[in-house]
């Protein structure tokens, strides 16, 4: 379930939620050239930023022309009974660059105890 | 509406494979496999019962990071393992994943005796018009006219048409998508899947790194670009003039026929035998 209830101030729809992933990330292109509201562009190294993330109307399209899963749109994925010192679970040994939070260098895991804090947060701003 | 990739790619992308992934960047085979994920999540399928074919190729890679069972097989050969496995285990789903070349060239006889003989196979057919793997020589799609390693004056054949060769060979469903149009991508791949019978889905992807680079079409982007200009969906498509028709390409469903399949074709005759068995004529 996403519970973001924060709306963009201005499309008025949930707040976006893109985030990139610079170790898989080729510096393609496709997502910057592709956003049809011209949220995203390069940064100095090529990669992409949501430079305008007010635009941004989570289509999703920037994460499914992404040929290398390197740029995603969504909630960070909830991870149960976790506290936020302990290190990412690698799935099968050390050479595993897959983790459930796709990944462990990029989307901050909420954690269970602290979406309530969030989601009131939320509802006050 | 499809799953997120952030859950996705943990559940459907194989943990023990090196990412980022060995194609060039900006390939659209990177696209098709977040497309296939995204459908096989979407189709509420057990993993377990999923299985991936794949030849050689840039496309026979494809496979390789799905966790789903999957089986790496020789040029031009998927498509008569993918017969063996579905023979001789009904239940599972089989999907091939093929390049042009591999489905067209060496594996041209296949693909269309596969398509006669309908039996239950989704066929995902990456149209990127040369051979990219081993470096731009022309492929059965490369366009009359075009430049490859192989034709350095331009390609002096005609080229194949896939899905109106699949359609003609006897698919139950045949359809056309490119890696421009992903929203319809996911959409028919899962159609596919869902089908029974024969189903081809030819999808045009880039290979800017070849194709391109010998026929000065640009970057990938450039090649999306182009075929987010070529592309039609088939309704439309259907009404236009011929003028109207040059350079452009049909998208969408153009081919979805009930048929009888191979196995309930073969298990009508396992039952007149058994019958003529039990009569003691055989
Ligand atoms: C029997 C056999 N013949 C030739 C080759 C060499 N070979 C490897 S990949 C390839 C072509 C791949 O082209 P395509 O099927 O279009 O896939 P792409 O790389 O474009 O995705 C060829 C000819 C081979 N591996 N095996
Ligand atoms: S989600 Fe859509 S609008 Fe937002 S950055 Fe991606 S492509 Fe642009
Ligand atoms: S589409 Fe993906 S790989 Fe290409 S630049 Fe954007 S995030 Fe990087
Ligand atoms: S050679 Fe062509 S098909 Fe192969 S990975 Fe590169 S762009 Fe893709």
């Amino acid at each position: 379930m996403p519970s973001g209830k924060a709306k963009s101030p201005r499309s008025g729809r949930r707040d976006p939620k893109v985030v990139i992933y610079p170790a898989w990330c080729k510096k393609c292109g496709n997502c910057v050239a592709f956003c049809p509201v011209q949220a995203l562009e390069e940064d100095e190294w090529g990669f992409p930023r949501l430079a305008r993330p007010e635009e941004c109307t989570s289509c999703r399209l920037c994460e499914k022309l992404c040929p290398d899963f390197a740029i995603t749109v969504g909630e960070a994925p909830v991870i149960k009974g976790r506290s936020a010192e302990e290190p990412a679970p690698r799935a099968t040994g050390d050479r595993s660059t897959v983790d459930r939070r796709h990944s462990p260098e990029r989307v901050p895991p909420v954690l269970e105890h602290h979406r309530d804090e969030e989601e009131s947060d939320r509802e006050e701003t | 509406m499809t799953g997120s990739n952030r859950t996705i790619v943990y559940e459907w992308l194989r943990h023990d494979k090196k990412f980022p992934h060995v194609w060039c960047p900006g390939c659209g085979l990177g696209i098709l496999l977040g497309s296939l994920v995204r459908a096989l999540s979407s189709s509420g399928l057990d993993k377990n019962r999923v299985v991936l074919v794949s030849g050689i190729g840039c496309s026979g890679r494809l496979p390789v990071y799905v966790d789903t069972a999957s089986v790496h097989t020789t040029h031009g050969r998927a498509l008569t393992f993918a017969l063996g496995i579905k023979l001789s285990k009904p239940d599972l789903v089989v999907i091939v994943v093929m390049g042009d070349g591999d489905a067209t060239a060496i594996g041209g006889n296949h693909l269309i005796h596969a398509a006669r003989r309908n039996l239950d196979l989704t066929a995902l057919i990456v149209n990127n018009q040369t051979y990219g793997m081993t470096g731009g020589q022309f492929s059965p799609t490369t366009p009359f006219g075009s430049k490859a390693s192989t034709a350095v004056f331009g390609h002096i054949e005609n080229s194949f048409d896939i899905s109106a060769l699949s359609e003609t060979a006897g698919a139950a469903f045949v359809a056309r998508s490119t890696v421009y149009h992903v929203n319809q991508m996911d959409n028919l791949i899962l159609q596919a899947i869902r089908k029974k019978g024969f189903s081809v889905l030819e999808v045009l992807s880039p290979c800017h790194t070849n194709f391109g680079r010998h026929n000065r079409l640009g970057s990938q982007v450039d090649m999306m670009k182009m075929y987010k200009k070529q592309g039609v969906p088939v309704k439309r498509w259907e009404q236009m003039s011929e003028k109207e028709r040059l350079d452009r390409i049909p998208l969408g469903v153009l081919t979805d026929r009930d048929m009888p399949t191979y196995l309930d074709s073969y298990a009508e005759v396992c039952r007149l035998a058994a019958g003529m068995r039990e009569e003691g004529k055989i």
